[in-house]
């Protein structure tokens, strides 16, 4: 998405809100940090009447003895003080963040399921994690900006007192800093965007050239391959020492500032440390002084440089946060919550009432993907209690567009859909087990245990378990299972065949015991002996079944009460087998090219 | 311990064509250093000076020249960083190449194993932690040891006392953070794994939002979600803590370093031995001390972490291809024969033991010119098949034979030039269309693409994109349907002018028009070379001269169809009869 796309996002409000979300943790960080900065002008003072002392000059003769306790006191003192300071900030910014995220996955899990995360899950993650941080930063800087602020004022304040004319002198050109900061702050960001950008091509051809690795060895094309590689490796070079060069010139031009005030009070110094003795206008001490406090509201200006870019990050990490939202108001991000992180759970949300579907209805169903002209037009069904409905048709008709709108996973543009003759508002909400549920063409499976991949927080008993399983077809996979049902599943655990996951899928509805069973095409990864299988346990183990299921096989076709034909995004024909061999080409078609007589369903003649 | 020698032996090669840059490096930085440690001596003198009483104009030469130097010194670094970062990334950039053509030409049994992410974890992020670990070990670790070690010496020429005192004093500091520091690393080791382990289960659950929805199991993984951040919480304060503990360290140390100056400098003053300026000395090296050992501590956690890196970098590296591709018999010209001379062939990924027999004795002839069309369920060993003879793999026992040499004395790139597949997945690269057909080779002539595409018939198709030729593709399916990816590696075939085509049919129906396109393609492709079809489709196998079943790795049938399907006892007649995909679920 661009820039010009993006709703402006209010920065100052949604910290604002953030503050008032945990405002004494806030409070807390505001006086800790401010005193954790302030603090270092106490060795400023202590050096200084060190020097002094050593001169005659001291106004107050401590003795060095007393000046190396007042130096214990002060390191034990804000040792102190930063313990106290980090532990508050630890739970503060934790707590921002875990808002931040936990609003933004709630409101996703709100959405239609099919559409929930905009770009990649990669992309969404990555806000997730670099956004949030980036929040947690700004917001975490107003307070040490409140700091260095307050100490840059005392150390002005105190050097004026001494000698205001050195302080002005040396003082007036860091605002020019603050100016060349705030000019080089754009181009940075340019450079650094740049940089980016040429990391991401470099790290995106390795990922092409290695996942494509096989058509790049039998096209012979290893050395091009490479070629054009080192051609994208050169190109980040040029960007990246770019980048890493203005840095050190603004680091430069920061710590030139330190050493030309320095010099600068060298200068002005000349003449006033001349007379020796007591009376001299400018004393040793007061040099260390001035070139110590120096550094130190360097630092602060630099911090300002940094605030003001970090403040403006921010504000992309909302908006890129935002977007996440899908149309949610970017306040929703600071929506106060219970977050739960201590005590006792508040309870889960029971499921809906199960009200027995005696019939489904849609009406003039339309949906279009955004940007494209594909999808479904004005589709009309019913589904009627314990009837078997297949929707069919070639590729690209719209078979799983038609029952991701259906079931709310995909918001449809216009159309209306009755559950026992009552319009159903919230599609996304309503369909859900024990109403309704649903296996995706590609179901996914979470990195848990299998168990917890079935049940996803449901109570049931073992044989429950069980005999879902056993509908499902998938006893003997889990007989080869040393841990059974406490296999875990996922990346760190046993990788499961395409197959054996979309039967875990169907079992994880069936425990469900939905009204109506919604499956999107199992041939994808069953074969259609185990198909047929799954079908035949369905129906023998429940009493009454509704499905509605996305199939081209045979088997599938013949056992319906109804066939739906959808071509381009259109009902073609409805009815039963016999009528549509007659009526309808595009069925004859589509039957035509499956597999011949039933004998071949079931054995295989090789 | 920092693997500095494993490190230097990994990085000279590619360090040597720099040779000159880096020297000037060394110079730049040592003489920076330099200035860094004259500037206190010229605020010293100055002191003095300024209290015996000094002339003005002497006064502000010496303002200026540290003036002078101290800018200069930034000046120097900046060139500095200029010439690290170029010489650091030109060789780096060097290594990356290196390593990924390396790892480009290993087997096939290596790729297997490692998806892409992994590999660029491996090339560029092994790779950029060297560099960054080069940039640092320089710059900082080096270049601030010097510095240490500059500073504490010039100390020692101040005074005995001084020298032993602050030297005692930097070593037990810098014992101290590291110390603290090795205490912190696991807890910030765990808050890492911990983030790691929750942004797993959030992409899990960001790419499975429709599963979660539709079986409503929204609230479990909500509370799933607070279950991660639960656990995380302890893990974040123990870090932040472990930051803690580590400033804290710090501010103790050089409060204790600016006491031990005022009680050495108080006593020195008193006796004579040092002027006030000089006591000033002491204290401004003192802080300049902060510098380096806040630095070096700081690498230590990261010369650590890059020995991690090295190891990885050089064991890819010793990685050799199970292949051996130094075969040098040209294949000659013209449509190939294909033999399989009792070849068995089973898979063997990475290290793993060698896995089942996939291919079981298998022999067959193909007379340079013929079509077959090859027959199978899934796992029968087709795609195996075509992997021996485009020598992803070689056979474990027998021959495979192309036009009567034997692939594994073939020259590699003669043969992958002389052996064009095609398969169900093809993969396009973030690049422009032109690219993409020729692999980025920057000497195929835009003509010759378009005289090939004009023989396919694709010239309306490639004329009908945005920019045609330039038409920058995305990456994975590259905005273009699978019957125009198909297309697309077609032409990649074309091309290259082979004198065997193995085609992979798409399994998937495409839609008509794209159908016919693709039917012509083949068409053109067959003609006068010796084609190979993987088939999905009764109706493909209708353009083969000879059908090849496999079952289970072994030929259980190969013959002229025509003939095959006139006898009724044939396994194809009876394929022919109960249909395809049948078998191929």
């Amino acid at each position: 998405m661009n820039a010009s796309a993006r709703a402006s996002v209010p920065t100052f409000k949604l910290m604002l809100g953030i503050v008032r979300f945990a405002p004494w943790r806030y409070a807390g960080n505001a006086i800790l940090w401010t005193l954790v900065w302030v603090m270092p002008v106490i060795p400023g003072l202590i050096s200084k009447e060190f020097f002094d002392g050593l001169t005659g000059e001291a106004s107050v003769s401590f003795g060095v003895d007393t000046l190396i306790a007042f130096m214990a006191a002060y390191g034990l003192g804000r040792v102190a003080l930063v313990a106290v300071a980090m532990l508050n900030d630890v739970y503060f910014r934790f707590r921002v963040g875990s808002l931040l995220r936990r609003n933004m996955i709630g409101r996703i899990l709100s959405l239609p399921g099919a559409r929930a995360v905009p770009d990649s899950p990669g992309e969404a993650i990555s806000r997730f994690r670099d956004e949030v941080e980036h929040v947690e930063e700004a917001v975490d800087l107003t307070v040490d900006m409140v700091g260095t602020v307050a100490f840059s004022t005392v150390a002005v304040v105190v050097l004026a007192s001494i000698n205001a004319q050195i302080t002005l002198f040396v003082f007036a050109p860091l605002v020019l800093v603050i100016l060349i900061a705030e000019r080089a702050g754009t181009r940075i960001r340019i450079y650094r965007q740049a940089a980016r950008e040429a990391t991401g091509r470099v790290t995106g051809a390795i990922g092409e050239m290695f996942g494509s690795v096989q058509s790049i060895k039998v096209g012979g094309a290893e050395h091009h391959m490479i070629g054009n590689f080192r051609v994208l490796n050169e190109a980040r070079r040029k960007v990246m020492v770019r980048d890493r060069v203005l840095n050190s010139i603004l680091e430069s031009v920061f710590w030139n500032t330190v050493n030309i005030g320095t010099a600068i009070i060298l200068v002005l110094a000349a003449g006033a440390m001349q007379s020796s003795g007591s009376g001299a206008e400018f004393t040793v001490g007061d040099f260390a002084l001035f070139v110590y406090f120096l550094t130190f509201a360097t630092d602060a200006v630099h911090f300002v440089g940094i605030f003001i870019a970090r403040f403006r990050q921010a504000g992309v990490a909302f908006e890129r946060m935002a977007e996440l939202l899908q149309g949610a108001p970017p306040e929703t991000l600071v929506v106060p919550r219970d977050l739960e992180l201590r005590g006792a759970w508040s309870a889960v949300a029971p499921p809906p009432d199960r009200g027995t579907l005696q019939s489904l209805e849609v009406k003039g169903l339309s949906y279009t993907y955004p940007g494209s002209d594909t999808g479904i037009e004005k589709v009309d069904l019913q589904v009627a209690r314990g009837s078997f409905t297949v929707v069919t048709g070639r590729i690209g008709s719209g078979k799983t567009t038609l029952l991701r709108a259906l079931l709310g996973l995909l918001k449809p543009d216009t159309g209306e859909v009755r559950w026992n003759g009552r319009i159903v508002d919230d599609a996304a909400s309503f369909f859900v087990p024990p109403r309704t549920a649903y296996t995706p063409q590609i179901p996914r499976l979470f990195s848990m245990s299998l168990k917890d991949n079935l049940l996803m927080g449901l109570e049931r008993s073992d044989d429950e378990v069980a005999a879902a399983i056993a509908s499902a077809v998938m006893e003997p996979d889990l007989a080869a299972m040393a841990e059974g049902l406490d296999t875990k599943v996922g990346p760190l655990g046993v990788r499961l065949s395409g197959g054996q996951v979309q039967r875990t899928a169907a079992a994880r509805m069936f425990i469900r015991r939905p009204e109506l069973y919604v499956f999107d095409d199992l041939s994808s990864a069953l074969d259609v002996e185990t198909e047929n299988t799954l079908w035949e346990r369905l129906f023998a183990d429940h009493q009454v079944v509704t499905s509605l299921v996305v199939s081209h096989r045979r088997p599938a076709l013949r056992r319906a009460d109804q066939i739906i034909v959808m071509n381009e995004g259109r009902i073609e024909a409805v009815g039963t087998l016999s009528e549509l061999l007659v009526t309808s080409e595009e069925l004859r078609r589509l039957w035509s090219e499956e597999p011949g007589e039933d004998n071949g369903a079931n054995s295989v003649p090789v | 311990m920092i693997p500095v020698r494993q490190y230097w032996n990994l990085l000279v090669d590619y360090l040597r064509p720099h040779k000159l840059r880096v020297v000037l490096l060394a110079v730049l930085l040592l003489t920076g250093i330099a200035f860094q440690l004259i500037n206190p001596q010229i605020v010293r003198s100055f002191i003095d000076q300024a209290i015996e009483g000094a002339g003005q104009a002497s006064l502000v030469r010496l303002a200026l020249t540290f003036a002078a130097l101290a800018v200069g010194h930034q000046a120097l670094s900046v060139v500095a960083t200029y010439l690290a970062e170029n010489i650091g990334w030109a060789a780096t950039n060097e290594l990356r190449g290196e390593l990924a053509e390396h790892c480009l030409r290993l087997d096939m049994g290596f790729h297997k194993t490692r998806t892409p992410g992994e590999m660029i974890e491996r090339i560029d992020g092994d790779v950029t932690a060297l560099s960054n670990f080069f940039g640092q070990f320089v710059i900082h670790v080096v270049g601030n040891l010097v510095l240490l070690v500059g500073i504490l010496g010039l100390l020692f020429r101040e005074n005995l006392l001084v020298g032993f005192g602050i030297s005692i004093f930097a070593i037990a500091a810098l014992l101290a953070m590291v110390g603290i520091q090795n205490v912190a690393l696991p807890w910030w080791k765990r808050v890492r794994q911990r983030s790691a382990e929750f942004y797993g289960f959030l992409g899990e659950q960001l790419g499975g939002t429709e599963d979660i929805r539709s079986n409503g199991a929204t609230g479990f993984f909500l509370r799933r979600f607070t279950e991660h951040l639960r656990a995380w919480l302890p893990d974040a304060v123990r870090g932040f803590m472990g930051w803690a503990v580590l400033w804290s360290t710090n501010i103790i140390v050089f409060a204790v370093g600016t006491a031990l100056v005022y009680w050495i400098g108080s006593r020195l003053f008193g006796d004579g031995s040092l002027t006030i300026g000089s006591v000033y000395l002491v204290f401004t090296y003192t802080e300049l001390l902060r510098q380096p050992l806040d630095r070096i501590r700081h690498q230590m956690e990261d010369l650590q972490k890059a020995g991690a890196g090295i190891s990885r970098v050089e064991d890819l590296l010793a990685l050799s291809s199970r292949l051996e591709l130094n075969g040098n018999q040209q294949l000659r010209p013209g449509p190939l024969s294909v033999e399989f001379d009792a070849v068995t062939f089973a898979y063997q990924d990475g290290d793993e033991e060698i896995g089942e027999v996939v291919l079981d004795e298998v022999s067959f002839r193909v007379a340079p010119g013929r079509v077959v069309g090859v027959l199978g369920r899934t796992g029968s060993g087709k795609s195996t098949l075509a992997r021996l003879l485009t020598r992803l793999y070689d056979p474990i026992h027998g021959r495979v034979l192309l036009g009567g040499v034997a692939a594994r004395v073939a020259k590699t790139d003669d043969l992958r030039r002389r052996v064009g597949m095609v398969t169900q997945d093809v993969q396009l690269f973030r690049a422009s269309v032109r690219d993409n057909l020729t692999f980025f080779d920057p000497d195929a002539s835009n003509e010759a693409i378009m005289e090939v595409l004009v023989d396919l018939g694709l010239a309306d198709w490639v004329s009908s994109l945005p920019d045609g030729l330039d038409t920058q593709l995305e990456s994975g399916s590259g905005g273009l349907s699978a019957g125009e990816a198909q297309l697309l590696a077609f032409t990649r075939i074309f091309l290259k002018d082979p004198g065997l085509v193995i085609l992979d049919e798409a399994s998937s129906r495409l839609d008509p028009a794209t159908e016919q396109l693709i039917e012509r393609a083949v068409d053109k492709l067959l003609t006068n070379r010796t084609g190979i079809i993987i088939a999905h489709r009764l109706a493909t196998v209708t353009r083969a001269d000879d059908v090849l079943i496999l079952d289970e790795g072994r030929v259980v049938e190969f013959g002229e169809r025509v003939a095959l399907a006139a006898d009724p006892g044939s396994r194809f007649s009876r394929f022919l009869l109960v249909g395809l995909e049948e078998m191929l679920a």
